[in-house]
């Protein structure tokens, strides 16, 4: 990841400003009765704009139903999810669609791109869903800027692991969305096409502006972000802001994860 | 494992169940098609026995020795009087049977043909059954079949005419409805019943078509009246006649079993898919049970129990679906068609047997290279992550091309052969179907490597419209080639077939039509009653007064003529004909195929020549140039063949002047006059001064060249609709086969859906998506049926006969495609619905 980008520009998160997605007071409960599962127990928690969040805890502690939650993919038993100004619950499935469409980015472990379209149609598939025009000098920046220029004409089985999750990042970005999730996305991938992808996320934050929320379990992707929450048993148990990946790992070994 | 196998299957009864439909529905057709056979010819036997169980003995004239009804050859009535003279016979009565035409409302003779006149027998030998009224008796009395009765209005009480052999006309009263029992010349033409002394004066028979006795035992009677008769007892009369009708049956049988085969042809391509499909999904499963010591004969054996289970599940369910579209049938059949008799539904042991042999056959073969693919699969693969099953680009095997390329020239050899090359004709005319088959093969092989060049062409307009879900649904066809070629396939046979009929179908209404035009430019004919025109077995002369009476309206530019006469030429029997005034060469215009083309110029045919029909000549050996030996009603006199004709009105077989047919026989036994109109002249005013004038003549029958053109083309039409409804379920077959490949699908891309949803697709765009899809699967097997469909119609046409013309029906053929289009889409609501129900997040976990 050489080149960079210049504008607009980047730095540090604006604790001042309203958060880019919160949770207010969530809960959510799979199955009823005896057979009932709490995944969340009244979880708040706000994302500011422009950070790079992640979210950690051991497995079961309800981190990627959160995600899934914040994002609009799942619906909450009670609380509130603010997407900016949008209320998320209460909105029917068309309305989370278009939701989603226009102002969430998602970036996958694996499984990330249509096998039928070549990289550029899978960069360009949100835009093209929701009729958007693709502004050119952007697409071609961003193409650049994660080193896909020669790459854009092959399908995905033509592409290495990284390069895939790369054409996910690229995908996530070009839509400009408020909030890009990005769940494990490096967990499939060797730890030098991992450094790749984080570094691009990161540098997606500080130079653009852009609002990422991370779950993930590995301490050295968690230590690329701004800060990183910690759920255990579906509720938040602690933060670290300005992590390294000691830090990280000690926080994970007290809570016994 | 025959333990897991079917606990696999139990697990999966949807698809189960949807796997087996295509069995079922085509053992359904099959097992119906003989509990309706069955029954009918039940009915058939039972109707026989009770009207053949009045009768001891019955005498028929013995097998071979009469040509014909026309024929004198029925028994003598002193072979009746023999009998009525044996010790122990009780009674003996002859049965006549013979031409009594009945006249209807409008003095006209009712139907086409002649009604029959037949005997009503008395006391216990009354095998008929009287449903109104009574048996009729005296010379004043009649009674009529239900049919004909239906068909002039008629019922009891009312008087009627009926014309004797001379044409006289005689006065009846109706005194009862008769039905004659099973006989389709009855049923089709009518029947009037007259006491045995009336029928024999009305018909001019002597003779009897059989003998009924009563008392004595067969032996005494065969006796008394020698080996030149047939002598049955009554349950061998009751067999005998049984045998006759069931031939019928067996044609219907044999029919609706092709097409019953065609349809299990799909169901075959549509279970070698769904097993094919579900082999590659369960690839881990399959390698699993390896990892555990499964062999790779037990593999295989697993799978094609599965396939007999799915065989036998499917195939049982279509034999009752069988029972119930038997049922159907049966019942559609008493109600439309009363003449049939039904009597309770006929279930055969082997209606189950060949049900259900055909069922788990058709499946068990069906799945045996997808079992054999099953053995491939290596226990490694139970550890590696998923490929996508039946993905990437397909590349001919050289195997593979070599077959299509051969097939496919072989095919088109076979088709270019049969259409081009060889003569005209019925052999021309398999040669071409062989062809058919050949590169119908050849499509099948080659399929896989033209899915995708097709899905492109066919997806073009979706793609473009349909937004991303529409270009993404075209790129879905085209992603699994060898899936989407067997699905396609399928529907293939069934539009292929169609097409084909309805390119047929057009090009002899084509051929028929031009036929006539060019050589029958006639607006008008009349006949009498025979209809035939004057050929053999026709009857009646249309009076010559009526002709002059019409050759003086303003209204005609041209009438003429057909006189007719059956003679010998050479020997054998023919029909002699002559057109009067100078028709032969300026309105009827008969083809020469060799000889002297001057013999068609007005006047050209000289006295002491004829002209022969080709197949008259071809059947006796006769050629142009030489001179035969024609009987004339004052000895034979030698005549020279001046030309071979071919034609299609029917002209005559053997034509000669109008002078020298006048010299040889005096007056004719049959003839017809041809009316052309005078140019301007609207038809409908044309055909009331026909009608008018032919009004006092009660035999004499118009007929229009439109109306006989109407008749054909609605003959064909009515013909290519039943086929058309009978391949109907090859398509539905295929259709099904439609929406269990894109249900598999669908189950394949649980996560690829999920990524979509999560990205802003709608549920709504994911449905359309999956209809897309459909749509270009049904349109391009559709379209490959469609082409097949047109080139060997077009190649049969030209193989069928001489001239004929290929007409190509654009807005049905059109109208396939589109159906199947608009099909398909119907095929995949049920599988996108289930797509678009699925919740995102829980398909993003699956594996």
């Amino acid at each position: 990841m050489t080149s960079t980008f210049t504008s607009p520009p980047g730095g540090a998160p604006d604790a001042a400003k309203a958060p880019a997605v919160a949770a207010d007071r969530v809960s959510k409960v799979y199955g009823s009765g005896d057979a009932a599962v709490h995944a969340l127990r009244g979880v708040s928690v706000g994302f500011a704009d422009g950070a790079f969040t992640a979210i950690m805890g051991p497995s079961g502690s309800g981190k990627s139903t959160l995600m899934h939650c914040l994002a609009g993919l799942d619906t909450v038993t009670e609380g509130r999810i603010m997407l900016g100004d949008a209320e998320l619950t209460g909105l029917n499935d068309r309305q989370l669609t278009m939701l989603r469409r226009e102002r969430v980015g998602f970036v996958f472990q694996a499984f990330n791109l249509l096998p039928t379209l070549t990289a550029e149609q899978n960069i360009r598939l949100p835009l093209d869903l929701a009729g958007r025009k693709v502004e050119r000098a952007w697409f071609d920046r961003v193409v650049d800027v994660v080193g896909l220029r020669e790459r854009l004409g092959h399908r995905p089985s033509e592409l290495s692991g990284g390069q895939q999750q790369r054409v996910a990042c690229a995908r996530a970005i070009v839509a400009r969305p408020d909030v890009i999730f990005a769940d494990e996305p490096t967990g499939n991938l060797d730890s030098r096409a991992g450094a790749e992808v984080l570094g691009f996320l990161r540098s997606s934050v500080r130079e653009m502006g852009q609002t990422i929320v991370m779950v993930t379990h590995d301490p050295v992707a968690a230590s690329y972000a701004d800060r990183v929450v910690f759920l255990r048993d579906g509720e938040i148990v602690s933060e670290i802001v300005r992590p390294t990946p000691d830090a990280v790992l000690d926080r994970l070994k007290s809570l016994g994860a | 494992m025959l333990r897991t196998t079917l606990a696999g299957l139990l697990a999966h009864k949807l698809r189960l169940l949807l796997t087996a439909v295509a069995i079922t529905l085509g053992v359904g057709f099959i097992s119906g098609t003989f509990v309706l056979t069955d029954t009918m010819e039940q009915g058939v036997a039972k109707t026989f026995a009770k009207s053949a169980g009045k009768v001891d003995v019955a005498i028929l004239p013995s097998r071979g020795a009469g040509k014909g009804p026309d024929d004198e050859t029925g028994i003598p009535a002193d072979v009746l009087r023999k009998v009525r003279g044996l010790p122990g016979v009780t009674d003996a009565q002859g049965a006549v049977r013979g031409e009594a035409a009945l006249v209807g409302k409008d003095g006209k003779t009712v139907g086409d043909y002649p009604t029959f006149g037949l005997s009503v027998p008395t006391g216990r030998l009354l095998r008929f059954d009287v449903d109104k009224g009574r048996a009729p008796s005296g010379a004043a009395e009649a009674v009529l079949n239900q049919e004909v009765a239906d068909r002039a209005g008629y019922k009891v009480g009312d008087a009627v005419t009926v014309l004797d052999h001379a044409g006289r006309p005689h006065r009846f009263s109706v005194v009862g409805i008769v039905d004659f029992g099973i006989d389709n010349e009855v049923s089709a033409q009518g029947g009037v019943g007259f006491d045995a002394t009336t029928a024999q004066a009305m018909t001019g028979r002597k003779s009897y078509t059989e003998i009924d006795v009563l008392g004595p035992d067969r032996a005494a009677v065969a006796a008394a009246v020698g080996g030149s008769y047939e002598v049955l007892t009554g349950d061998g009369l009751a067999k005998r006649l049984a045998k006759g009708a069931g031939a019928d049956t067996e044609i219907i049988r044999t029919g609706l079993l092709i097409f019953g085969l065609v349809a299990m042809l799909v169901s075959a391509l549509v279970i070698y898919n769904t097993f094919s499909i579900l082999i590659a999904q369960r690839m881990r499963e399959m390698a699993l049970l390896r990892c555990v010591g499964a062999t790779r004969r037990q593999v295989f054996g697993g799978v094609l129990v599965e396939s007999a289970v799915v065989g036998l599940v499917g195939s049982l369910l279509g034999i009752l679906a069988g029972i119930g579209l038997g049922a159907g049938a049966v019942a559609a059949l008493s109600r439309f068609a009363s003449e049939v008799p039904v009597s309770g539904l006929a279930f055969a042991g082997r209606t189950v047997v060949v049900g259900l042999a055909v069922g788990v056959t058709v499946t068990v073969l069906s799945a045996l290279l997808p079992a054999r693919a099953a053995t491939r699969v290596p226990p490694v693969a139970a550890l590696r992550s998923e490929l996508e099953p039946g993905g990437g680009r397909f590349r001919l095997g050289r195997v593979r091309t070599a077959l299509t390329v051969l097939l496919g020239a072989a095919g088109l050899a076979l088709g270019g052969l049969g259409s081009l090359q060889m003569g005209k004709g019925p052999t021309a005319m398999y040669v071409v179907a062989l062809g058919g088959g050949v590169f119908f093969l050849a499509v099948v092989t080659g399929m896989p490597a033209l899915v995708r060049p097709f899905g492109r062409v066919a997806g073009a307009i979706p793609a473009r419209l349909g937004g991303v879900p529409g270009r993404l649904a075209v790129e879905n066809a085209r992603r699994t080639p060898r899936r989407t070629a067997t699905t396609t396939i399928a529907l293939t046979v069934g539009v292929g077939l169609m097409s084909l009929f309805a390119v047929v179908a057009a090009s002899s209404k084509a051929t028929s039509a031009a036929k006539l035009a060019e050589q029958y430019p006639v607006e008008f004919q009349v006949e009498a009653r025979g209809g035939a025109g004057p050929g053999r077995d026709s009857g009646g002369v249309v009076p010559h007064a009526l002709a002059e009476t019409l050759a003086k309206r303003p209204e005609f530019a041209q009438v003429f003529e057909v006189l007719g006469k059956d003679t010998e030429i050479g020997g054998r029997s023919v029909t002699v004909a002559s057109l009067t005034g100078r028709a032969l060469g300026t309105v009827l215009k008969p083809r020469i195929e060799a000889g002297s083309e001057a013999a068609l110029k007005p006047g050209g045919l000289q006295p002491g020549t004829v002209l022969v029909d080709k197949l008259i000549a071809n059947r006796n050996g006769l050629s142009a140039g030489r001179t035969v030996q024609l009987k004339t009603a004052h000895g034979t006199v030698p005549v020279k063949i001046a030309a071979v004709y071919t034609s299609p009105a029917p002209v005559g077989e053997v034509l000669v002047p109008e002078a020298d047919f006048r010299r040889y026989f005096g007056a004719p036994g049959q003839s017809a006059i041809y009316i052309q109109d005078k140019d301007g002249v609207p038809p409908e005013a044309a055909r009331r001064v026909v009608e008018d004038a032919a009004r006092p003549y009660p035999t004499a029958k118009v007929y229009s060249g439109a109306e006989f053109e109407e008749s054909v083309s609605n003959a064909i039409d009515m013909m290519l609709m039943i086929f058309g409804g009978l391949l109907g379920l090859a398509i539905v077959i295929a259709l099904f086969g439609i929406a269990n490949t894109l249900t598999l699908s669908v189950v394949e891309r649980t996560r690829e859906s999920a990524l979509l949803r999560a990205l802003g697709l709608t549920r709504r765009q994911l449905r359309r998506m999956l209809s897309v899809e459909a749509l270009v699967m049904a349109v391009i097997g559709a379209s490959t049926g469609v082409v097949l469909g047109i080139a060997f119609g077009w190649a049969a046409t030209r193989a069928m006969a001489e001239g004929s013309v290929f007409s190509l029906p654009y807005l049905q053929v059109v109208g396939f495609v589109v159906l199947a289009g608009a099909a398909g889409t119907v095929a995949a609501v049920m599988p996108a619905r289930r797509a678009a129900k699925a919740s995102i997040v829980e398909s993003l976990a699956t594996d």
